[in-house]
Order: C-alpha cells, then sequence, then structure tokens
C-alpha cells in the first residue's frame, strides 16, 4: 500500500505542472503515469502555447479571452475563460524561467505567431517543437524536486469511501500487481481520447483512461460531443501538421488548385477556427472538389529557408508518411479526430463535484474551449490548470485528517482482471476497438444527423454488451503485459464514445465543432446549456442539462470569420 | 501489400531464462512503418507481443529497438526500407539494456545517467528579479533548439560501443543534455556542470561516429566536441588524461605533421608521472620486442608549414 498527500494521474503537461506546482507548496506528492513522462503525448504539439505578452502586437488577457469565448461559439464558460487568460503570461514567464526554450525576437524577448481564430500573434513557440520543450521543462522540475513517479504504473480506478476521493488502484506493468495508492488529492491528468476514431491525430496512448475511470466513479462528462477534427492530418497515419504552417502562411488548395477558404471565411482564409476551416475542407470533398478524398496544403511559396528553420518537423513527418517533400510539393491533407472539447466536469479550479477529486488538461473540462477550441488554447489549459487544481488541493488536504484505503475497490479491480485474464477464448479488445472506430468514424464524424448518430448510439452500446460478456486477455504474462494495457484501454474508450454519440443525438443544433445537417442553425435559446453525462450501468449515459453556460462579459451573436 | 515476417526477439524476465524468436506474418503495405507492422501483428495474430510505444511520429522517444541488428526508431522505419527479398525483418530489443520483455527493456540506467546531471536551470539570479521574460538572443536560443529536438530515445545510447564496454561512461545523450545547460547564457552552473560530465568520463568517447545516426538531428558527437572544446576552454579538470590527451595530440601534429607517439604518451600521463609512466612501461617493451617502438623524437615532415597552415585556418583558440 502506497500513501501520499497528493497524487496526480499523468505525467503529461497537465499532470507535471500539477506535480511542480503540489511540490513548490511543500507537498508530498507523487505521479502515477502509464508511460515515462516524457512519452506523453503533449510532447507531440507542434504550433504553441497562446498568453497575451503582447510582444509583437499591443495585446491584452481580455482580447484573448474574448476570441476564445467567440471561438468556443459562446459554449465556454467565460469565468474560467477569464482566468486562464489573465493566468497566461504569467505561466509563460514561469515556464521561461524554469529554462523553457521559446523562439525568440531580434531583441530577446519570446516570439509569438498568429494563429486560428485569434486577433494578434500571441502564440509563442518554440520552432514546432513547443510541447516537447514544454515537456522537458517540466520534466527537470520534477528532478529538481525529486517527485516520485510511479512510472509505467496503469492506474484502473478512482477510490470514493464516504463521498470523498481517497486515491487510484494502479496495475504495475513491470510486475503485473495492482496496488492501492491512498491520497488526500486526487488530480486526474490523462489527456485525450483520441483512439475512439480510426483517422486520429493521437497516438496511441490518448485512451479516455481518466474520463471514464472518472465517469464510473460516479462524475459526471461535460459536453463529449465536442471533437475537434484538425484540418490538417495526413491521410496516410493521420499525423498531424501543425497549425503553425498556417500560422506561417501556407495555403489550402482544391483539385482546381483553388484557395478555397475565402468562400468560407472571407477576412480570415486559412486562418478561420479549426471547425470552420474542417467542415470547408471536407464540403469541398464532398462536392467533388477533392483529390483522393483530400485537399492540398501547399507551403512552397514560404521558400526552403523559411520550412527548414521554423517547420523542419512538419516537413519532416509530411516526408516520412508521403515520401513527399513540402519544400516543393503540396501535401496531401484531410480534417482528422484531434481534440475532446469536453471530459471530466470541474469547476475553474479543476475541483469535481466528488471532493478531493480533481482534473485538469485535456482528460478536464472546466468549460474554457466550449464548442470548438482555438489553437495553442489546449496547453495554455494543461499548465494553467495543471497549476490551479495543484494550489486548490494543498489547500484541501491541510482539512483531510487521513484517508480510508478502498480495500474493496482494489478488489473489485483484481476481479475484473482476473476475469479477463482467466478465459482462453472469447473476443479481443482489437477486434472491438475496430468495430467502435469505425461507427465512430462513420457516423459521429464532422456532418452529423440524427439516423446516423442513432445508429451509432445503438451500435455501441452494442459493442459495450460484447465486450463486458465476452472479451478474454491473450496474453497471460505478468511482464509488461501490453494485451492487458490494451483491453483496459478498449474498455474506457467505450464508455467515452457512448458520452460523445449520446451527446451529440440529444444536442439538436449545430454549434462549434457539432454540425447537424438536420439542425443546420445554433439555437442560444435553448442550447446555451452543457451536456452532463452520467453513468448507467450497461446503458445508455444518462443526460443531464442542469448547467447552464456562464457568461460574464460577451453575449452570444453570430461568429464570424 | 506485402507479407511482412516479422522474426520477433521474444522473452519474458520473469519465467524464461534464455531468450527465443517467433517469426509473425502479416500483410500489410509494404510502406507501413516497422511499429505499424508489430501493432497489426499484435491486433491479428499475437497478442502477448510487447513493445514500447506512444506517438507513431518519432516524437516521443518510445518505440526504439533493433531493426535487422541496427537500432533506431519503429515508427519512422518503414518496412520496405528494411525487408528482405522474402520480406522478413528481425527485430530485437535494444543493445546495452537489459531485456525484460521482448521488444521492452530496463530504461533505468540510462535515466539515471540524466540525473546525474542535475538536469534543470540553475539561474545565478531570482525569478522575483524578473517580472517578464529573461531576454537572450536568437542565435543564444537556436544553439538550444537543435538540441531540445532530441525525444531521449537512447537509440544512441543503445549504439554507442563505449556504453559497452563501461557502462559509467555517460553515453552520447547525457551529454548532449549537459550541453544544453552549459550553452544556456541564463544558467550559473557552467563549470560545476563541465566538471559533472567530466568526473562521468565525458574523455572516454571515441568519436566513433555510431551516434550520428540519431533519428532527430541531434548529432550528440558533434555535441561531445562542443562539450570538450568547452572544457578546455575553460580549463576544467586540465589535470585529467582527457584534455592532456587532446592538447598534446594537436601539439605535436602541428610542429611536425606527424603523431609523435613518444610525446603524446608521455603528454598524456604525464612526463613527471612516474608510476603512471611505470604503467604503460609494459606496453612499450612488448612493442620493442616486435620492433614497434615509435622513435622518442619525430623530426617534422618538409611541408610542415601547409599543416601549420590548416591549424591556423581551422583552430578555434583554446589555450
Ligand atoms: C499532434 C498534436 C499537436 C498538438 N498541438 C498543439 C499545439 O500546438 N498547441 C496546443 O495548445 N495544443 C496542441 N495539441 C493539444 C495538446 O497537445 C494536448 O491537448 C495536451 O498536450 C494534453 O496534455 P495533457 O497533459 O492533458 O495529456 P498528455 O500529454 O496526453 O498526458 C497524459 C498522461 O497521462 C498518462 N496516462 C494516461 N492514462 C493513464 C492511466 N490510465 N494511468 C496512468 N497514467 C495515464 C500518460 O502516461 C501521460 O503521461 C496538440 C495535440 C496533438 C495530438
Ligand atoms: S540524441 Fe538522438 S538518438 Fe540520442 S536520445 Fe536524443 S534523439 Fe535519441
Ligand atoms: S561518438 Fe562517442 S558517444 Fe557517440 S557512439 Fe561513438 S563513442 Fe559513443
Ligand atoms: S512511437 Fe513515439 S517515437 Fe516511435
Amino acid at each position: 500500500m502506497i500513501n501520499h498527500d497528493v497524487v496526480v494521474i499523468g505525467g503529461g503537461l497537465a499532470g507535471m505542472r500539477a506535480a511542480v506546482e503540489a511540490a513548490e507548496r511543500g507537498a508530498d506528492v507523487a505521479i502515477v503515469s502509464k508511460m515515462h513522462p516524457v512519452r506523453s503525448h503533449s510532447g507531440a504539439a507542434q504550433g504553441g502555447i497562446n498568453a497575451a505578452l503582447g510582444n509583437r502586437e499591443e495585446d491584452t488577457p481580455q482580447n484573448h479571452a474574448f476570441d476564445t469565448a467567440k471561438g468556443s461559439d459562446y459554449l465556454g464558460d467565460q469565468d474560467a475563460i477569464e482566468a486562464m487568460c489573465e493566468d497566461a503570461p504569467r505561466q509563460i514567464i514561469w515556464l521561461e524561467h524554469r529554462g523553457c526554450i521559446f523562439s525568440r525576437l531580434p531583441d530577446g524577448r519570446i516570439a509569438q505567431r498568429p494563429f486560428g481564430g485569434a486577433g494578434a500573434p500571441r502564440t509563442c513557440y518554440s520552432a514546432d517543437v513547443t510541447g516537447l520543450v514544454i515537456l522537458h521543462t517540466l520534466w527537470e522540475q520534477l528532478e529538481r524536486f525529486n517527485v516520485k513517479v510511479y512510472e509505467e504504473y496503469f492506474c484502473t480506478a478512482l477510490c470514493v469511501e464516504d463521498g470523498v476521493g481517497t486515491g487510484v488502484v494502479a496495475y504495475n506493468m513491470r510486475n503485473g500487481e495492482l496496488e492501492l495508492i491512498n491520497a488526500k488529492a486526487t488530480i486526474f491528468a490523462t489527456g485525450g481520447a483520441g483512439r475512439m476514431y480510426a483517422k486520429t491525430t493521437n497516438g496511441y496512448a490518448s485512451t479516455a483512461d481518466g474520463q471514464a475511470i472518472a465517469f464510473r466513479a460516479g462524475i459526471p462528462m461535460m459536453d463529449m460531443e465536442f471533437v475537434q477534427f484538425h484540418p490538417t492530418s495526413l491521410k496516410e497515419n493521420g499525423v498531424l501538421l501543425s497549425e503553425a504552417a498556417r500560422g506561417e502562411g501556407a495555403y489550402l488548395l482544391n483539385s482546381a488548385g483553388e484557395r478555397f477558404m475565402f468562400k468560407y471565411a472571407p477576412n480570415k482564409g486559412e486562418l478561420a477556427s479549426r471547425d470552420v476551416v474542417s467542415r470547408a475542407e471536407w464540403t469541398e470533398i464532398l462536392e467533388g472538389r477533392g483529390i483522393d478524398g483530400c485537399v492540398l496544403l501547399d507551403l512552397r511559396h514560404l521558400g526552403r529557408e523559411k520550412i527548414l528553420e521554423r517547420l523542419p518537423q512538419i516537413r519532416e513527418l509530411a516526408l516520412d508518411a508521403t515520401g513527399k517533400d513540402a519544400i516543393d510539393s503540396p501535401i496531401p491533407i484531410l480534417p482528422g479526430m484531434h481534440y475532446t472539447m469536453g471530459g471530466i466536469e470541474t469547476d475553474i479550479w479543476g475541483a469535481t463535484r466528488v471532493p478531493g477529486v480533481y482534473a485538469a488538461g485535456e482528460v478536464a473540462s472546466p468549460s474554457v474551449h466550449g464548442a470548438n477550441r482555438l489553437g495553442g488554447n489546449s496547453l495554455l489549459e494543461t499548465i494553467v490548470f495543471g497549476a490551479r487544481s495543484a494550489k486548490h488541493a494543498c489547500d484541501y488536504i491541510k482539512n483531510v485528517g487521513s484517508v480510508k484505503p478502498s480495500e474493496r475497490t482494489l478488489k473489485q479491480e483484481q476481479d475484473r482482471i482476473a476475469n479477463w485474464m482467466g478465459k482462453s477464448s472469447g473476443t479481443r479488445a482489437p477486434q472491438l476497438r475496430a468495430a467502435m472506430n469505425k461507427v465512430m468514424s462513420d457516423n459521429v464524424f464532422i456532418f452529423r444527423n440524427e439516423e446516423q448518430l442513432q445508429s451509432a448510439v445503438d451500435q455501441l452500446l452494442e459493442i459495450r454488451k460484447q465486450f463486458d460478456e465476452n472479451v478474454y486477455v491473450m496474453d497471460k504474462s505478468k511482464t509488461f503485459n501490453t494485451d492487458l494495457v490494451n483491453t483496459m484501454e478498449t474498455d474506457y474508450l467505450i464508455d467515452s464514445a457512448m458520452c460523445v454519440a449520446n451527446g451529440a443525438l440529444a444536442r439538436k443544433e449545430s454549434r462549434g465543432a457539432q454540425a447537424r445537417t438536420d439542425y443546420p442553425e445554433r439555437d442560444d435559446e435553448k442550447w446555451m446549456i452543457h451536456t452532463l453525462a452520467w453513468r448507467e450501468q450497461g446503458k445508455n449515459p444518462r443526460l443531464d442539462y442542469s448547467r447552464k453556460v456562464t457568461i460574464t462579459k460577451w453575449q452570444p451573436t453570430v461568429r464570424t470569420y | 501489400m506485402a507479407n511482412i515476417k516479422l522474426d520477433i526477439f521474444r522473452f519474458d524476465e520473469a519465467v524464461d531464462s534464455v531468450p527465443h524468436r517467433d517469426i509473425v506474418a502479416v500483410d500489410v503495405p509494404e510502406t507501413m512503418t516497422v511499429l505499424d507492422a508489430l501493432e497489426t501483428a499484435k491486433a491479428e495474430v499475437d497478442g502477448s507481443i510487447s513493445f514500447r510505444r506512444s506517438c507513431r511520429s518519432a516524437i516521443c522517444g518510445s518505440c526504439s529497438m533493433n531493426i535487422n541488428g541496427v537500432t533506431g526508431l519503429a515508427c519512422k522505419t518503414p518496412c520496405n526500407t528494411v525487408m528482405d527479398e522474402q520480406g522478413v525483418i528481425q527485430v530485437d530489443p535494444m543493445p546495452n539494456f537489459q531485456p525484460m520483455r521482448d521488444l521492452v527493456v530496463h530504461m533505468d540506467p540510462f535515466w539515471d545517467k540524466y540525473t546525474r546531471l542535475k538536469p534543470y536551470l540553475q539561474p545565478a539570479d531570482k525569478d522575483e528579479d524578473h517580472q517578464t521574460e529573461r531576454r537572450v538572443s536568437p542565435e543564444d536560443m537556436k544553439k538550444l533548439v537543435d538540441v531540445a529536438n532530441c525525444v531521449m530515445c537512447a537509440t544512441c545510447y543503445a549504439l554507442c560501443p563505449v556504453v559497452s564496454v563501461d557502462p559509467s561512461f555517460a553515453g552520447p545523450a547525457a551529454i548532449a543534455y549537459a550541453y544544453r545547460f552549459i550553452e544556456d547564457v541564463r544558467d550559473s552552473k557552467r563549470e560545476e556542470r563541465l566538471a559533472q560530465i567530466n568526473e562521468d568520463y565525458l574523455w572516454l568517447c571515441a568519436h566513433c561516429y555510431a551516434c550520428s545516426y540519431c533519428p532527430k538531428h541531434v548529432d550528440p558527437n558533434d555535441r561531445i566536441v562542443d562539450v570538450k572544446r568547452a572544457t578546455i576552454k575553460d580549463r576544467v579538470m586540465m589535470n585529467e588524461r582527457g584534455p592532456r590527451h587532446a592538447l598534446i595530440v594537436n601539439k605535436t601534429v602541428k610542429q611536425t605533421g606527424m603523431l609523435a607517439e613518444t610525446e603524446v604518451i608521455q603528454g598524456t600521463v604525464g612526463r613527471f608521472n612516474f608510476r603512471g609512466l611505470l604503467k604503460v612501461a609494459p606496453l612499450g617493451l612488448r612493442m620493442a620486442a616486435k620492433g614497434k617502438l615509435p622513435p622518442p623524437f619525430v623530426k617534422p615532415i618538409p611541408k610542415v608549414d601547409e599543416v601549420r597552415t590548416i591549424f591556423d585556418s581551422l583552430e578555434v583558440p583554446v589555450s
């Protein structure tokens, strides 16, 4: 049995930022992560992180907050948005002081680039490896504070005793043992859920674990139907070519060689917000102006030097996957699943409804992104809410005496695993995962309608049943059993996918990333409310609309770019 | 489509005393990466094959393994660049590491090398002294960005012959990371850092350039040269053999156009270090017996001026 004051589940940007904050405040904190922290998917973030530093043009946190609220199609909670945008410059300086390698302006200040949906160049970056440099900076701080990391421990369940969070159960991948980790406060920072779709910019490890774990412990998921499809992912493998490409001036072209974006966003063109660009691309493709189901991202006019200096990784990723060199050839791209705006419902401090349980980063939904996230705001969210949740948790634990070890949760998890491991035949998780991927990609994609969504809901429920009844794990080893881990991940993904499909079916309007062809308009009368999904064992989630959108300053208006 | 036969190293440290191999065949596009082929094999044929992976886009550093005997990232290696005529690809765990399960190895010794560096910024002034960012010129940052591309995949560490004979050697990745702090104008511990990396056997690097195979173009070998230069420039631990050896080789070649081996030995070990010289004496005697003893003095070659001109034009002033 392991004991800590604060345990953080996940070693990505949100998790490490939380752990460092707790360590700086003197708490006994540990990280539980299914991978070494530097392997986290945050490292794949290329483009940058937003903060109104105003280093290139006059800019203010209030402008940033307005752009974010507008970008969210007014579904974002404006108190959370303002808190994030006000914190942003401080957090960037905090990172810089700890050595983060940001690209610089000639005068030595942090450089900023324009990003979609933003009124000023406010995206701080490091060439096109921004996520990686921040990830390294935070990992360095873990080393500095000697934070204990339970590396390659897979968290399987959240413990709640007497209505209070008391820690987690985790599976030690190196020896196959389940362990009870008691904590006065638990912070989930497990990242995204991209793997519910077939084509995604997310890596293999973005599997919705934290969402489903919290969901199963009775915490609601919020606004899960809002899934961001990134306009520029590679057809071959879904790998992302960052928005930085368009930020630096790349064009989007259709089969006629036309820069079609200006038809859809007369002012911003390629730099409109992501939902707008993805729908435009998909419309071009559906209307027959695509090339092999893709449109083209053209960087050629930027010139070799600029590409090599500012976008070297993008060039290499495209080269590896397509054999095409962006310096002299346009790259075929299409929209791909990129980001979950929804997640574990939290307040503006990252706190959930269960005392002692927090969530930060992509897994969470404090509702700063609402119905659509702006590029560069998600890295910011990880840092801001990682720090905020740890701050709140450190205050909270002062009044907690000791926690009751949840032996029953440990027992429940042992039984769950023993059941899968005990069977030698049935259905394997990869087959069910493939079925789920197909359902999501075919029916819960960029354009949605009642019929397809209903069919997705029905099929997912069937997949859920099959999983619960038939799944088994082929690998029986206790050493680094990734078959078991994949099975666990598939289990969680199905829960999250069900929340997405059910939420999308019930929301009869189009807003941000949710485009319903049968309800093409935004409906502010009825739908300025969040979707909350509660778990019902073996059934579709129960939806609840009791949480209204918080408006502080900006009333919804028509959103154009 | 191609029928790829993955010839996989199989091992479970909990139960196996020796490894075995399995050949698993999958039908996949031949441009598919080795990683995705393994993933397909695991999903469709044998769920018990174990390996690490996360990003599948060469940025997380998880999937380093030996592919046909050469270490590299499986997610950056298309099958058609490595398979033989029969479509066979051999995959093994990285060398220089203890295997744990199949392609998964114990990484701890690699991480320990970083921990020894105190790998975090140690500025001279306090945060509170700055309301805004510390100013750093784009050029000074650029130097660091190239190293910051390192994804800690350990490919270079696995390829390094010095690590394989002396695991106490810091290894290429950690030295490159040390460079990242040594060259950071915001850091105040340059001297301590140089001393630490010298203690971690910086000078054992044989400049074999195996680590230049780095998939992220970090070129740790070049960073090692930079760190050695910095060591000499800052005159850190100049009494160690490493820097003395470098300087004496430099000196004799410049003076004579040739390697004056006797002088190099004396210069490296120390002219008045009688005990050290006695230690190399048996080697000298054996060489003498075979008629291979280098001459005590070397006369400059005829056109030594030309050699000196090359030196003058290349030389970074060091001492
Ligand atoms: C290709 C790509 C590019 C992007 N570019 C940008 C960008 O330029 N700007 C921007 O703002 N945003 C960008 N984003 C989005 C942003 O990178 C992510 O939303 C953000 O990094 C998520 O960080 P995180 O800390 O929440 O999660 P992650 O970095 O995904 O970390 C999750 C952590 O949780 C751990 N974990 C997960 N499940 C478990 C479990 N069951 N048990 C134990 N540990 C677990 C993992 O090991 C990992 O350490 C990009 C996303 C992608 C995919
Ligand atoms: S220097 Fe290159 S090979 Fe070595 S760990 Fe870093 S990225 Fe990998
Ligand atoms: S150049 Fe040095 S560090 Fe690199 S592989 Fe060779 S001996 Fe090792
Ligand atoms: S899977 Fe991330 S580097 Fe290969």
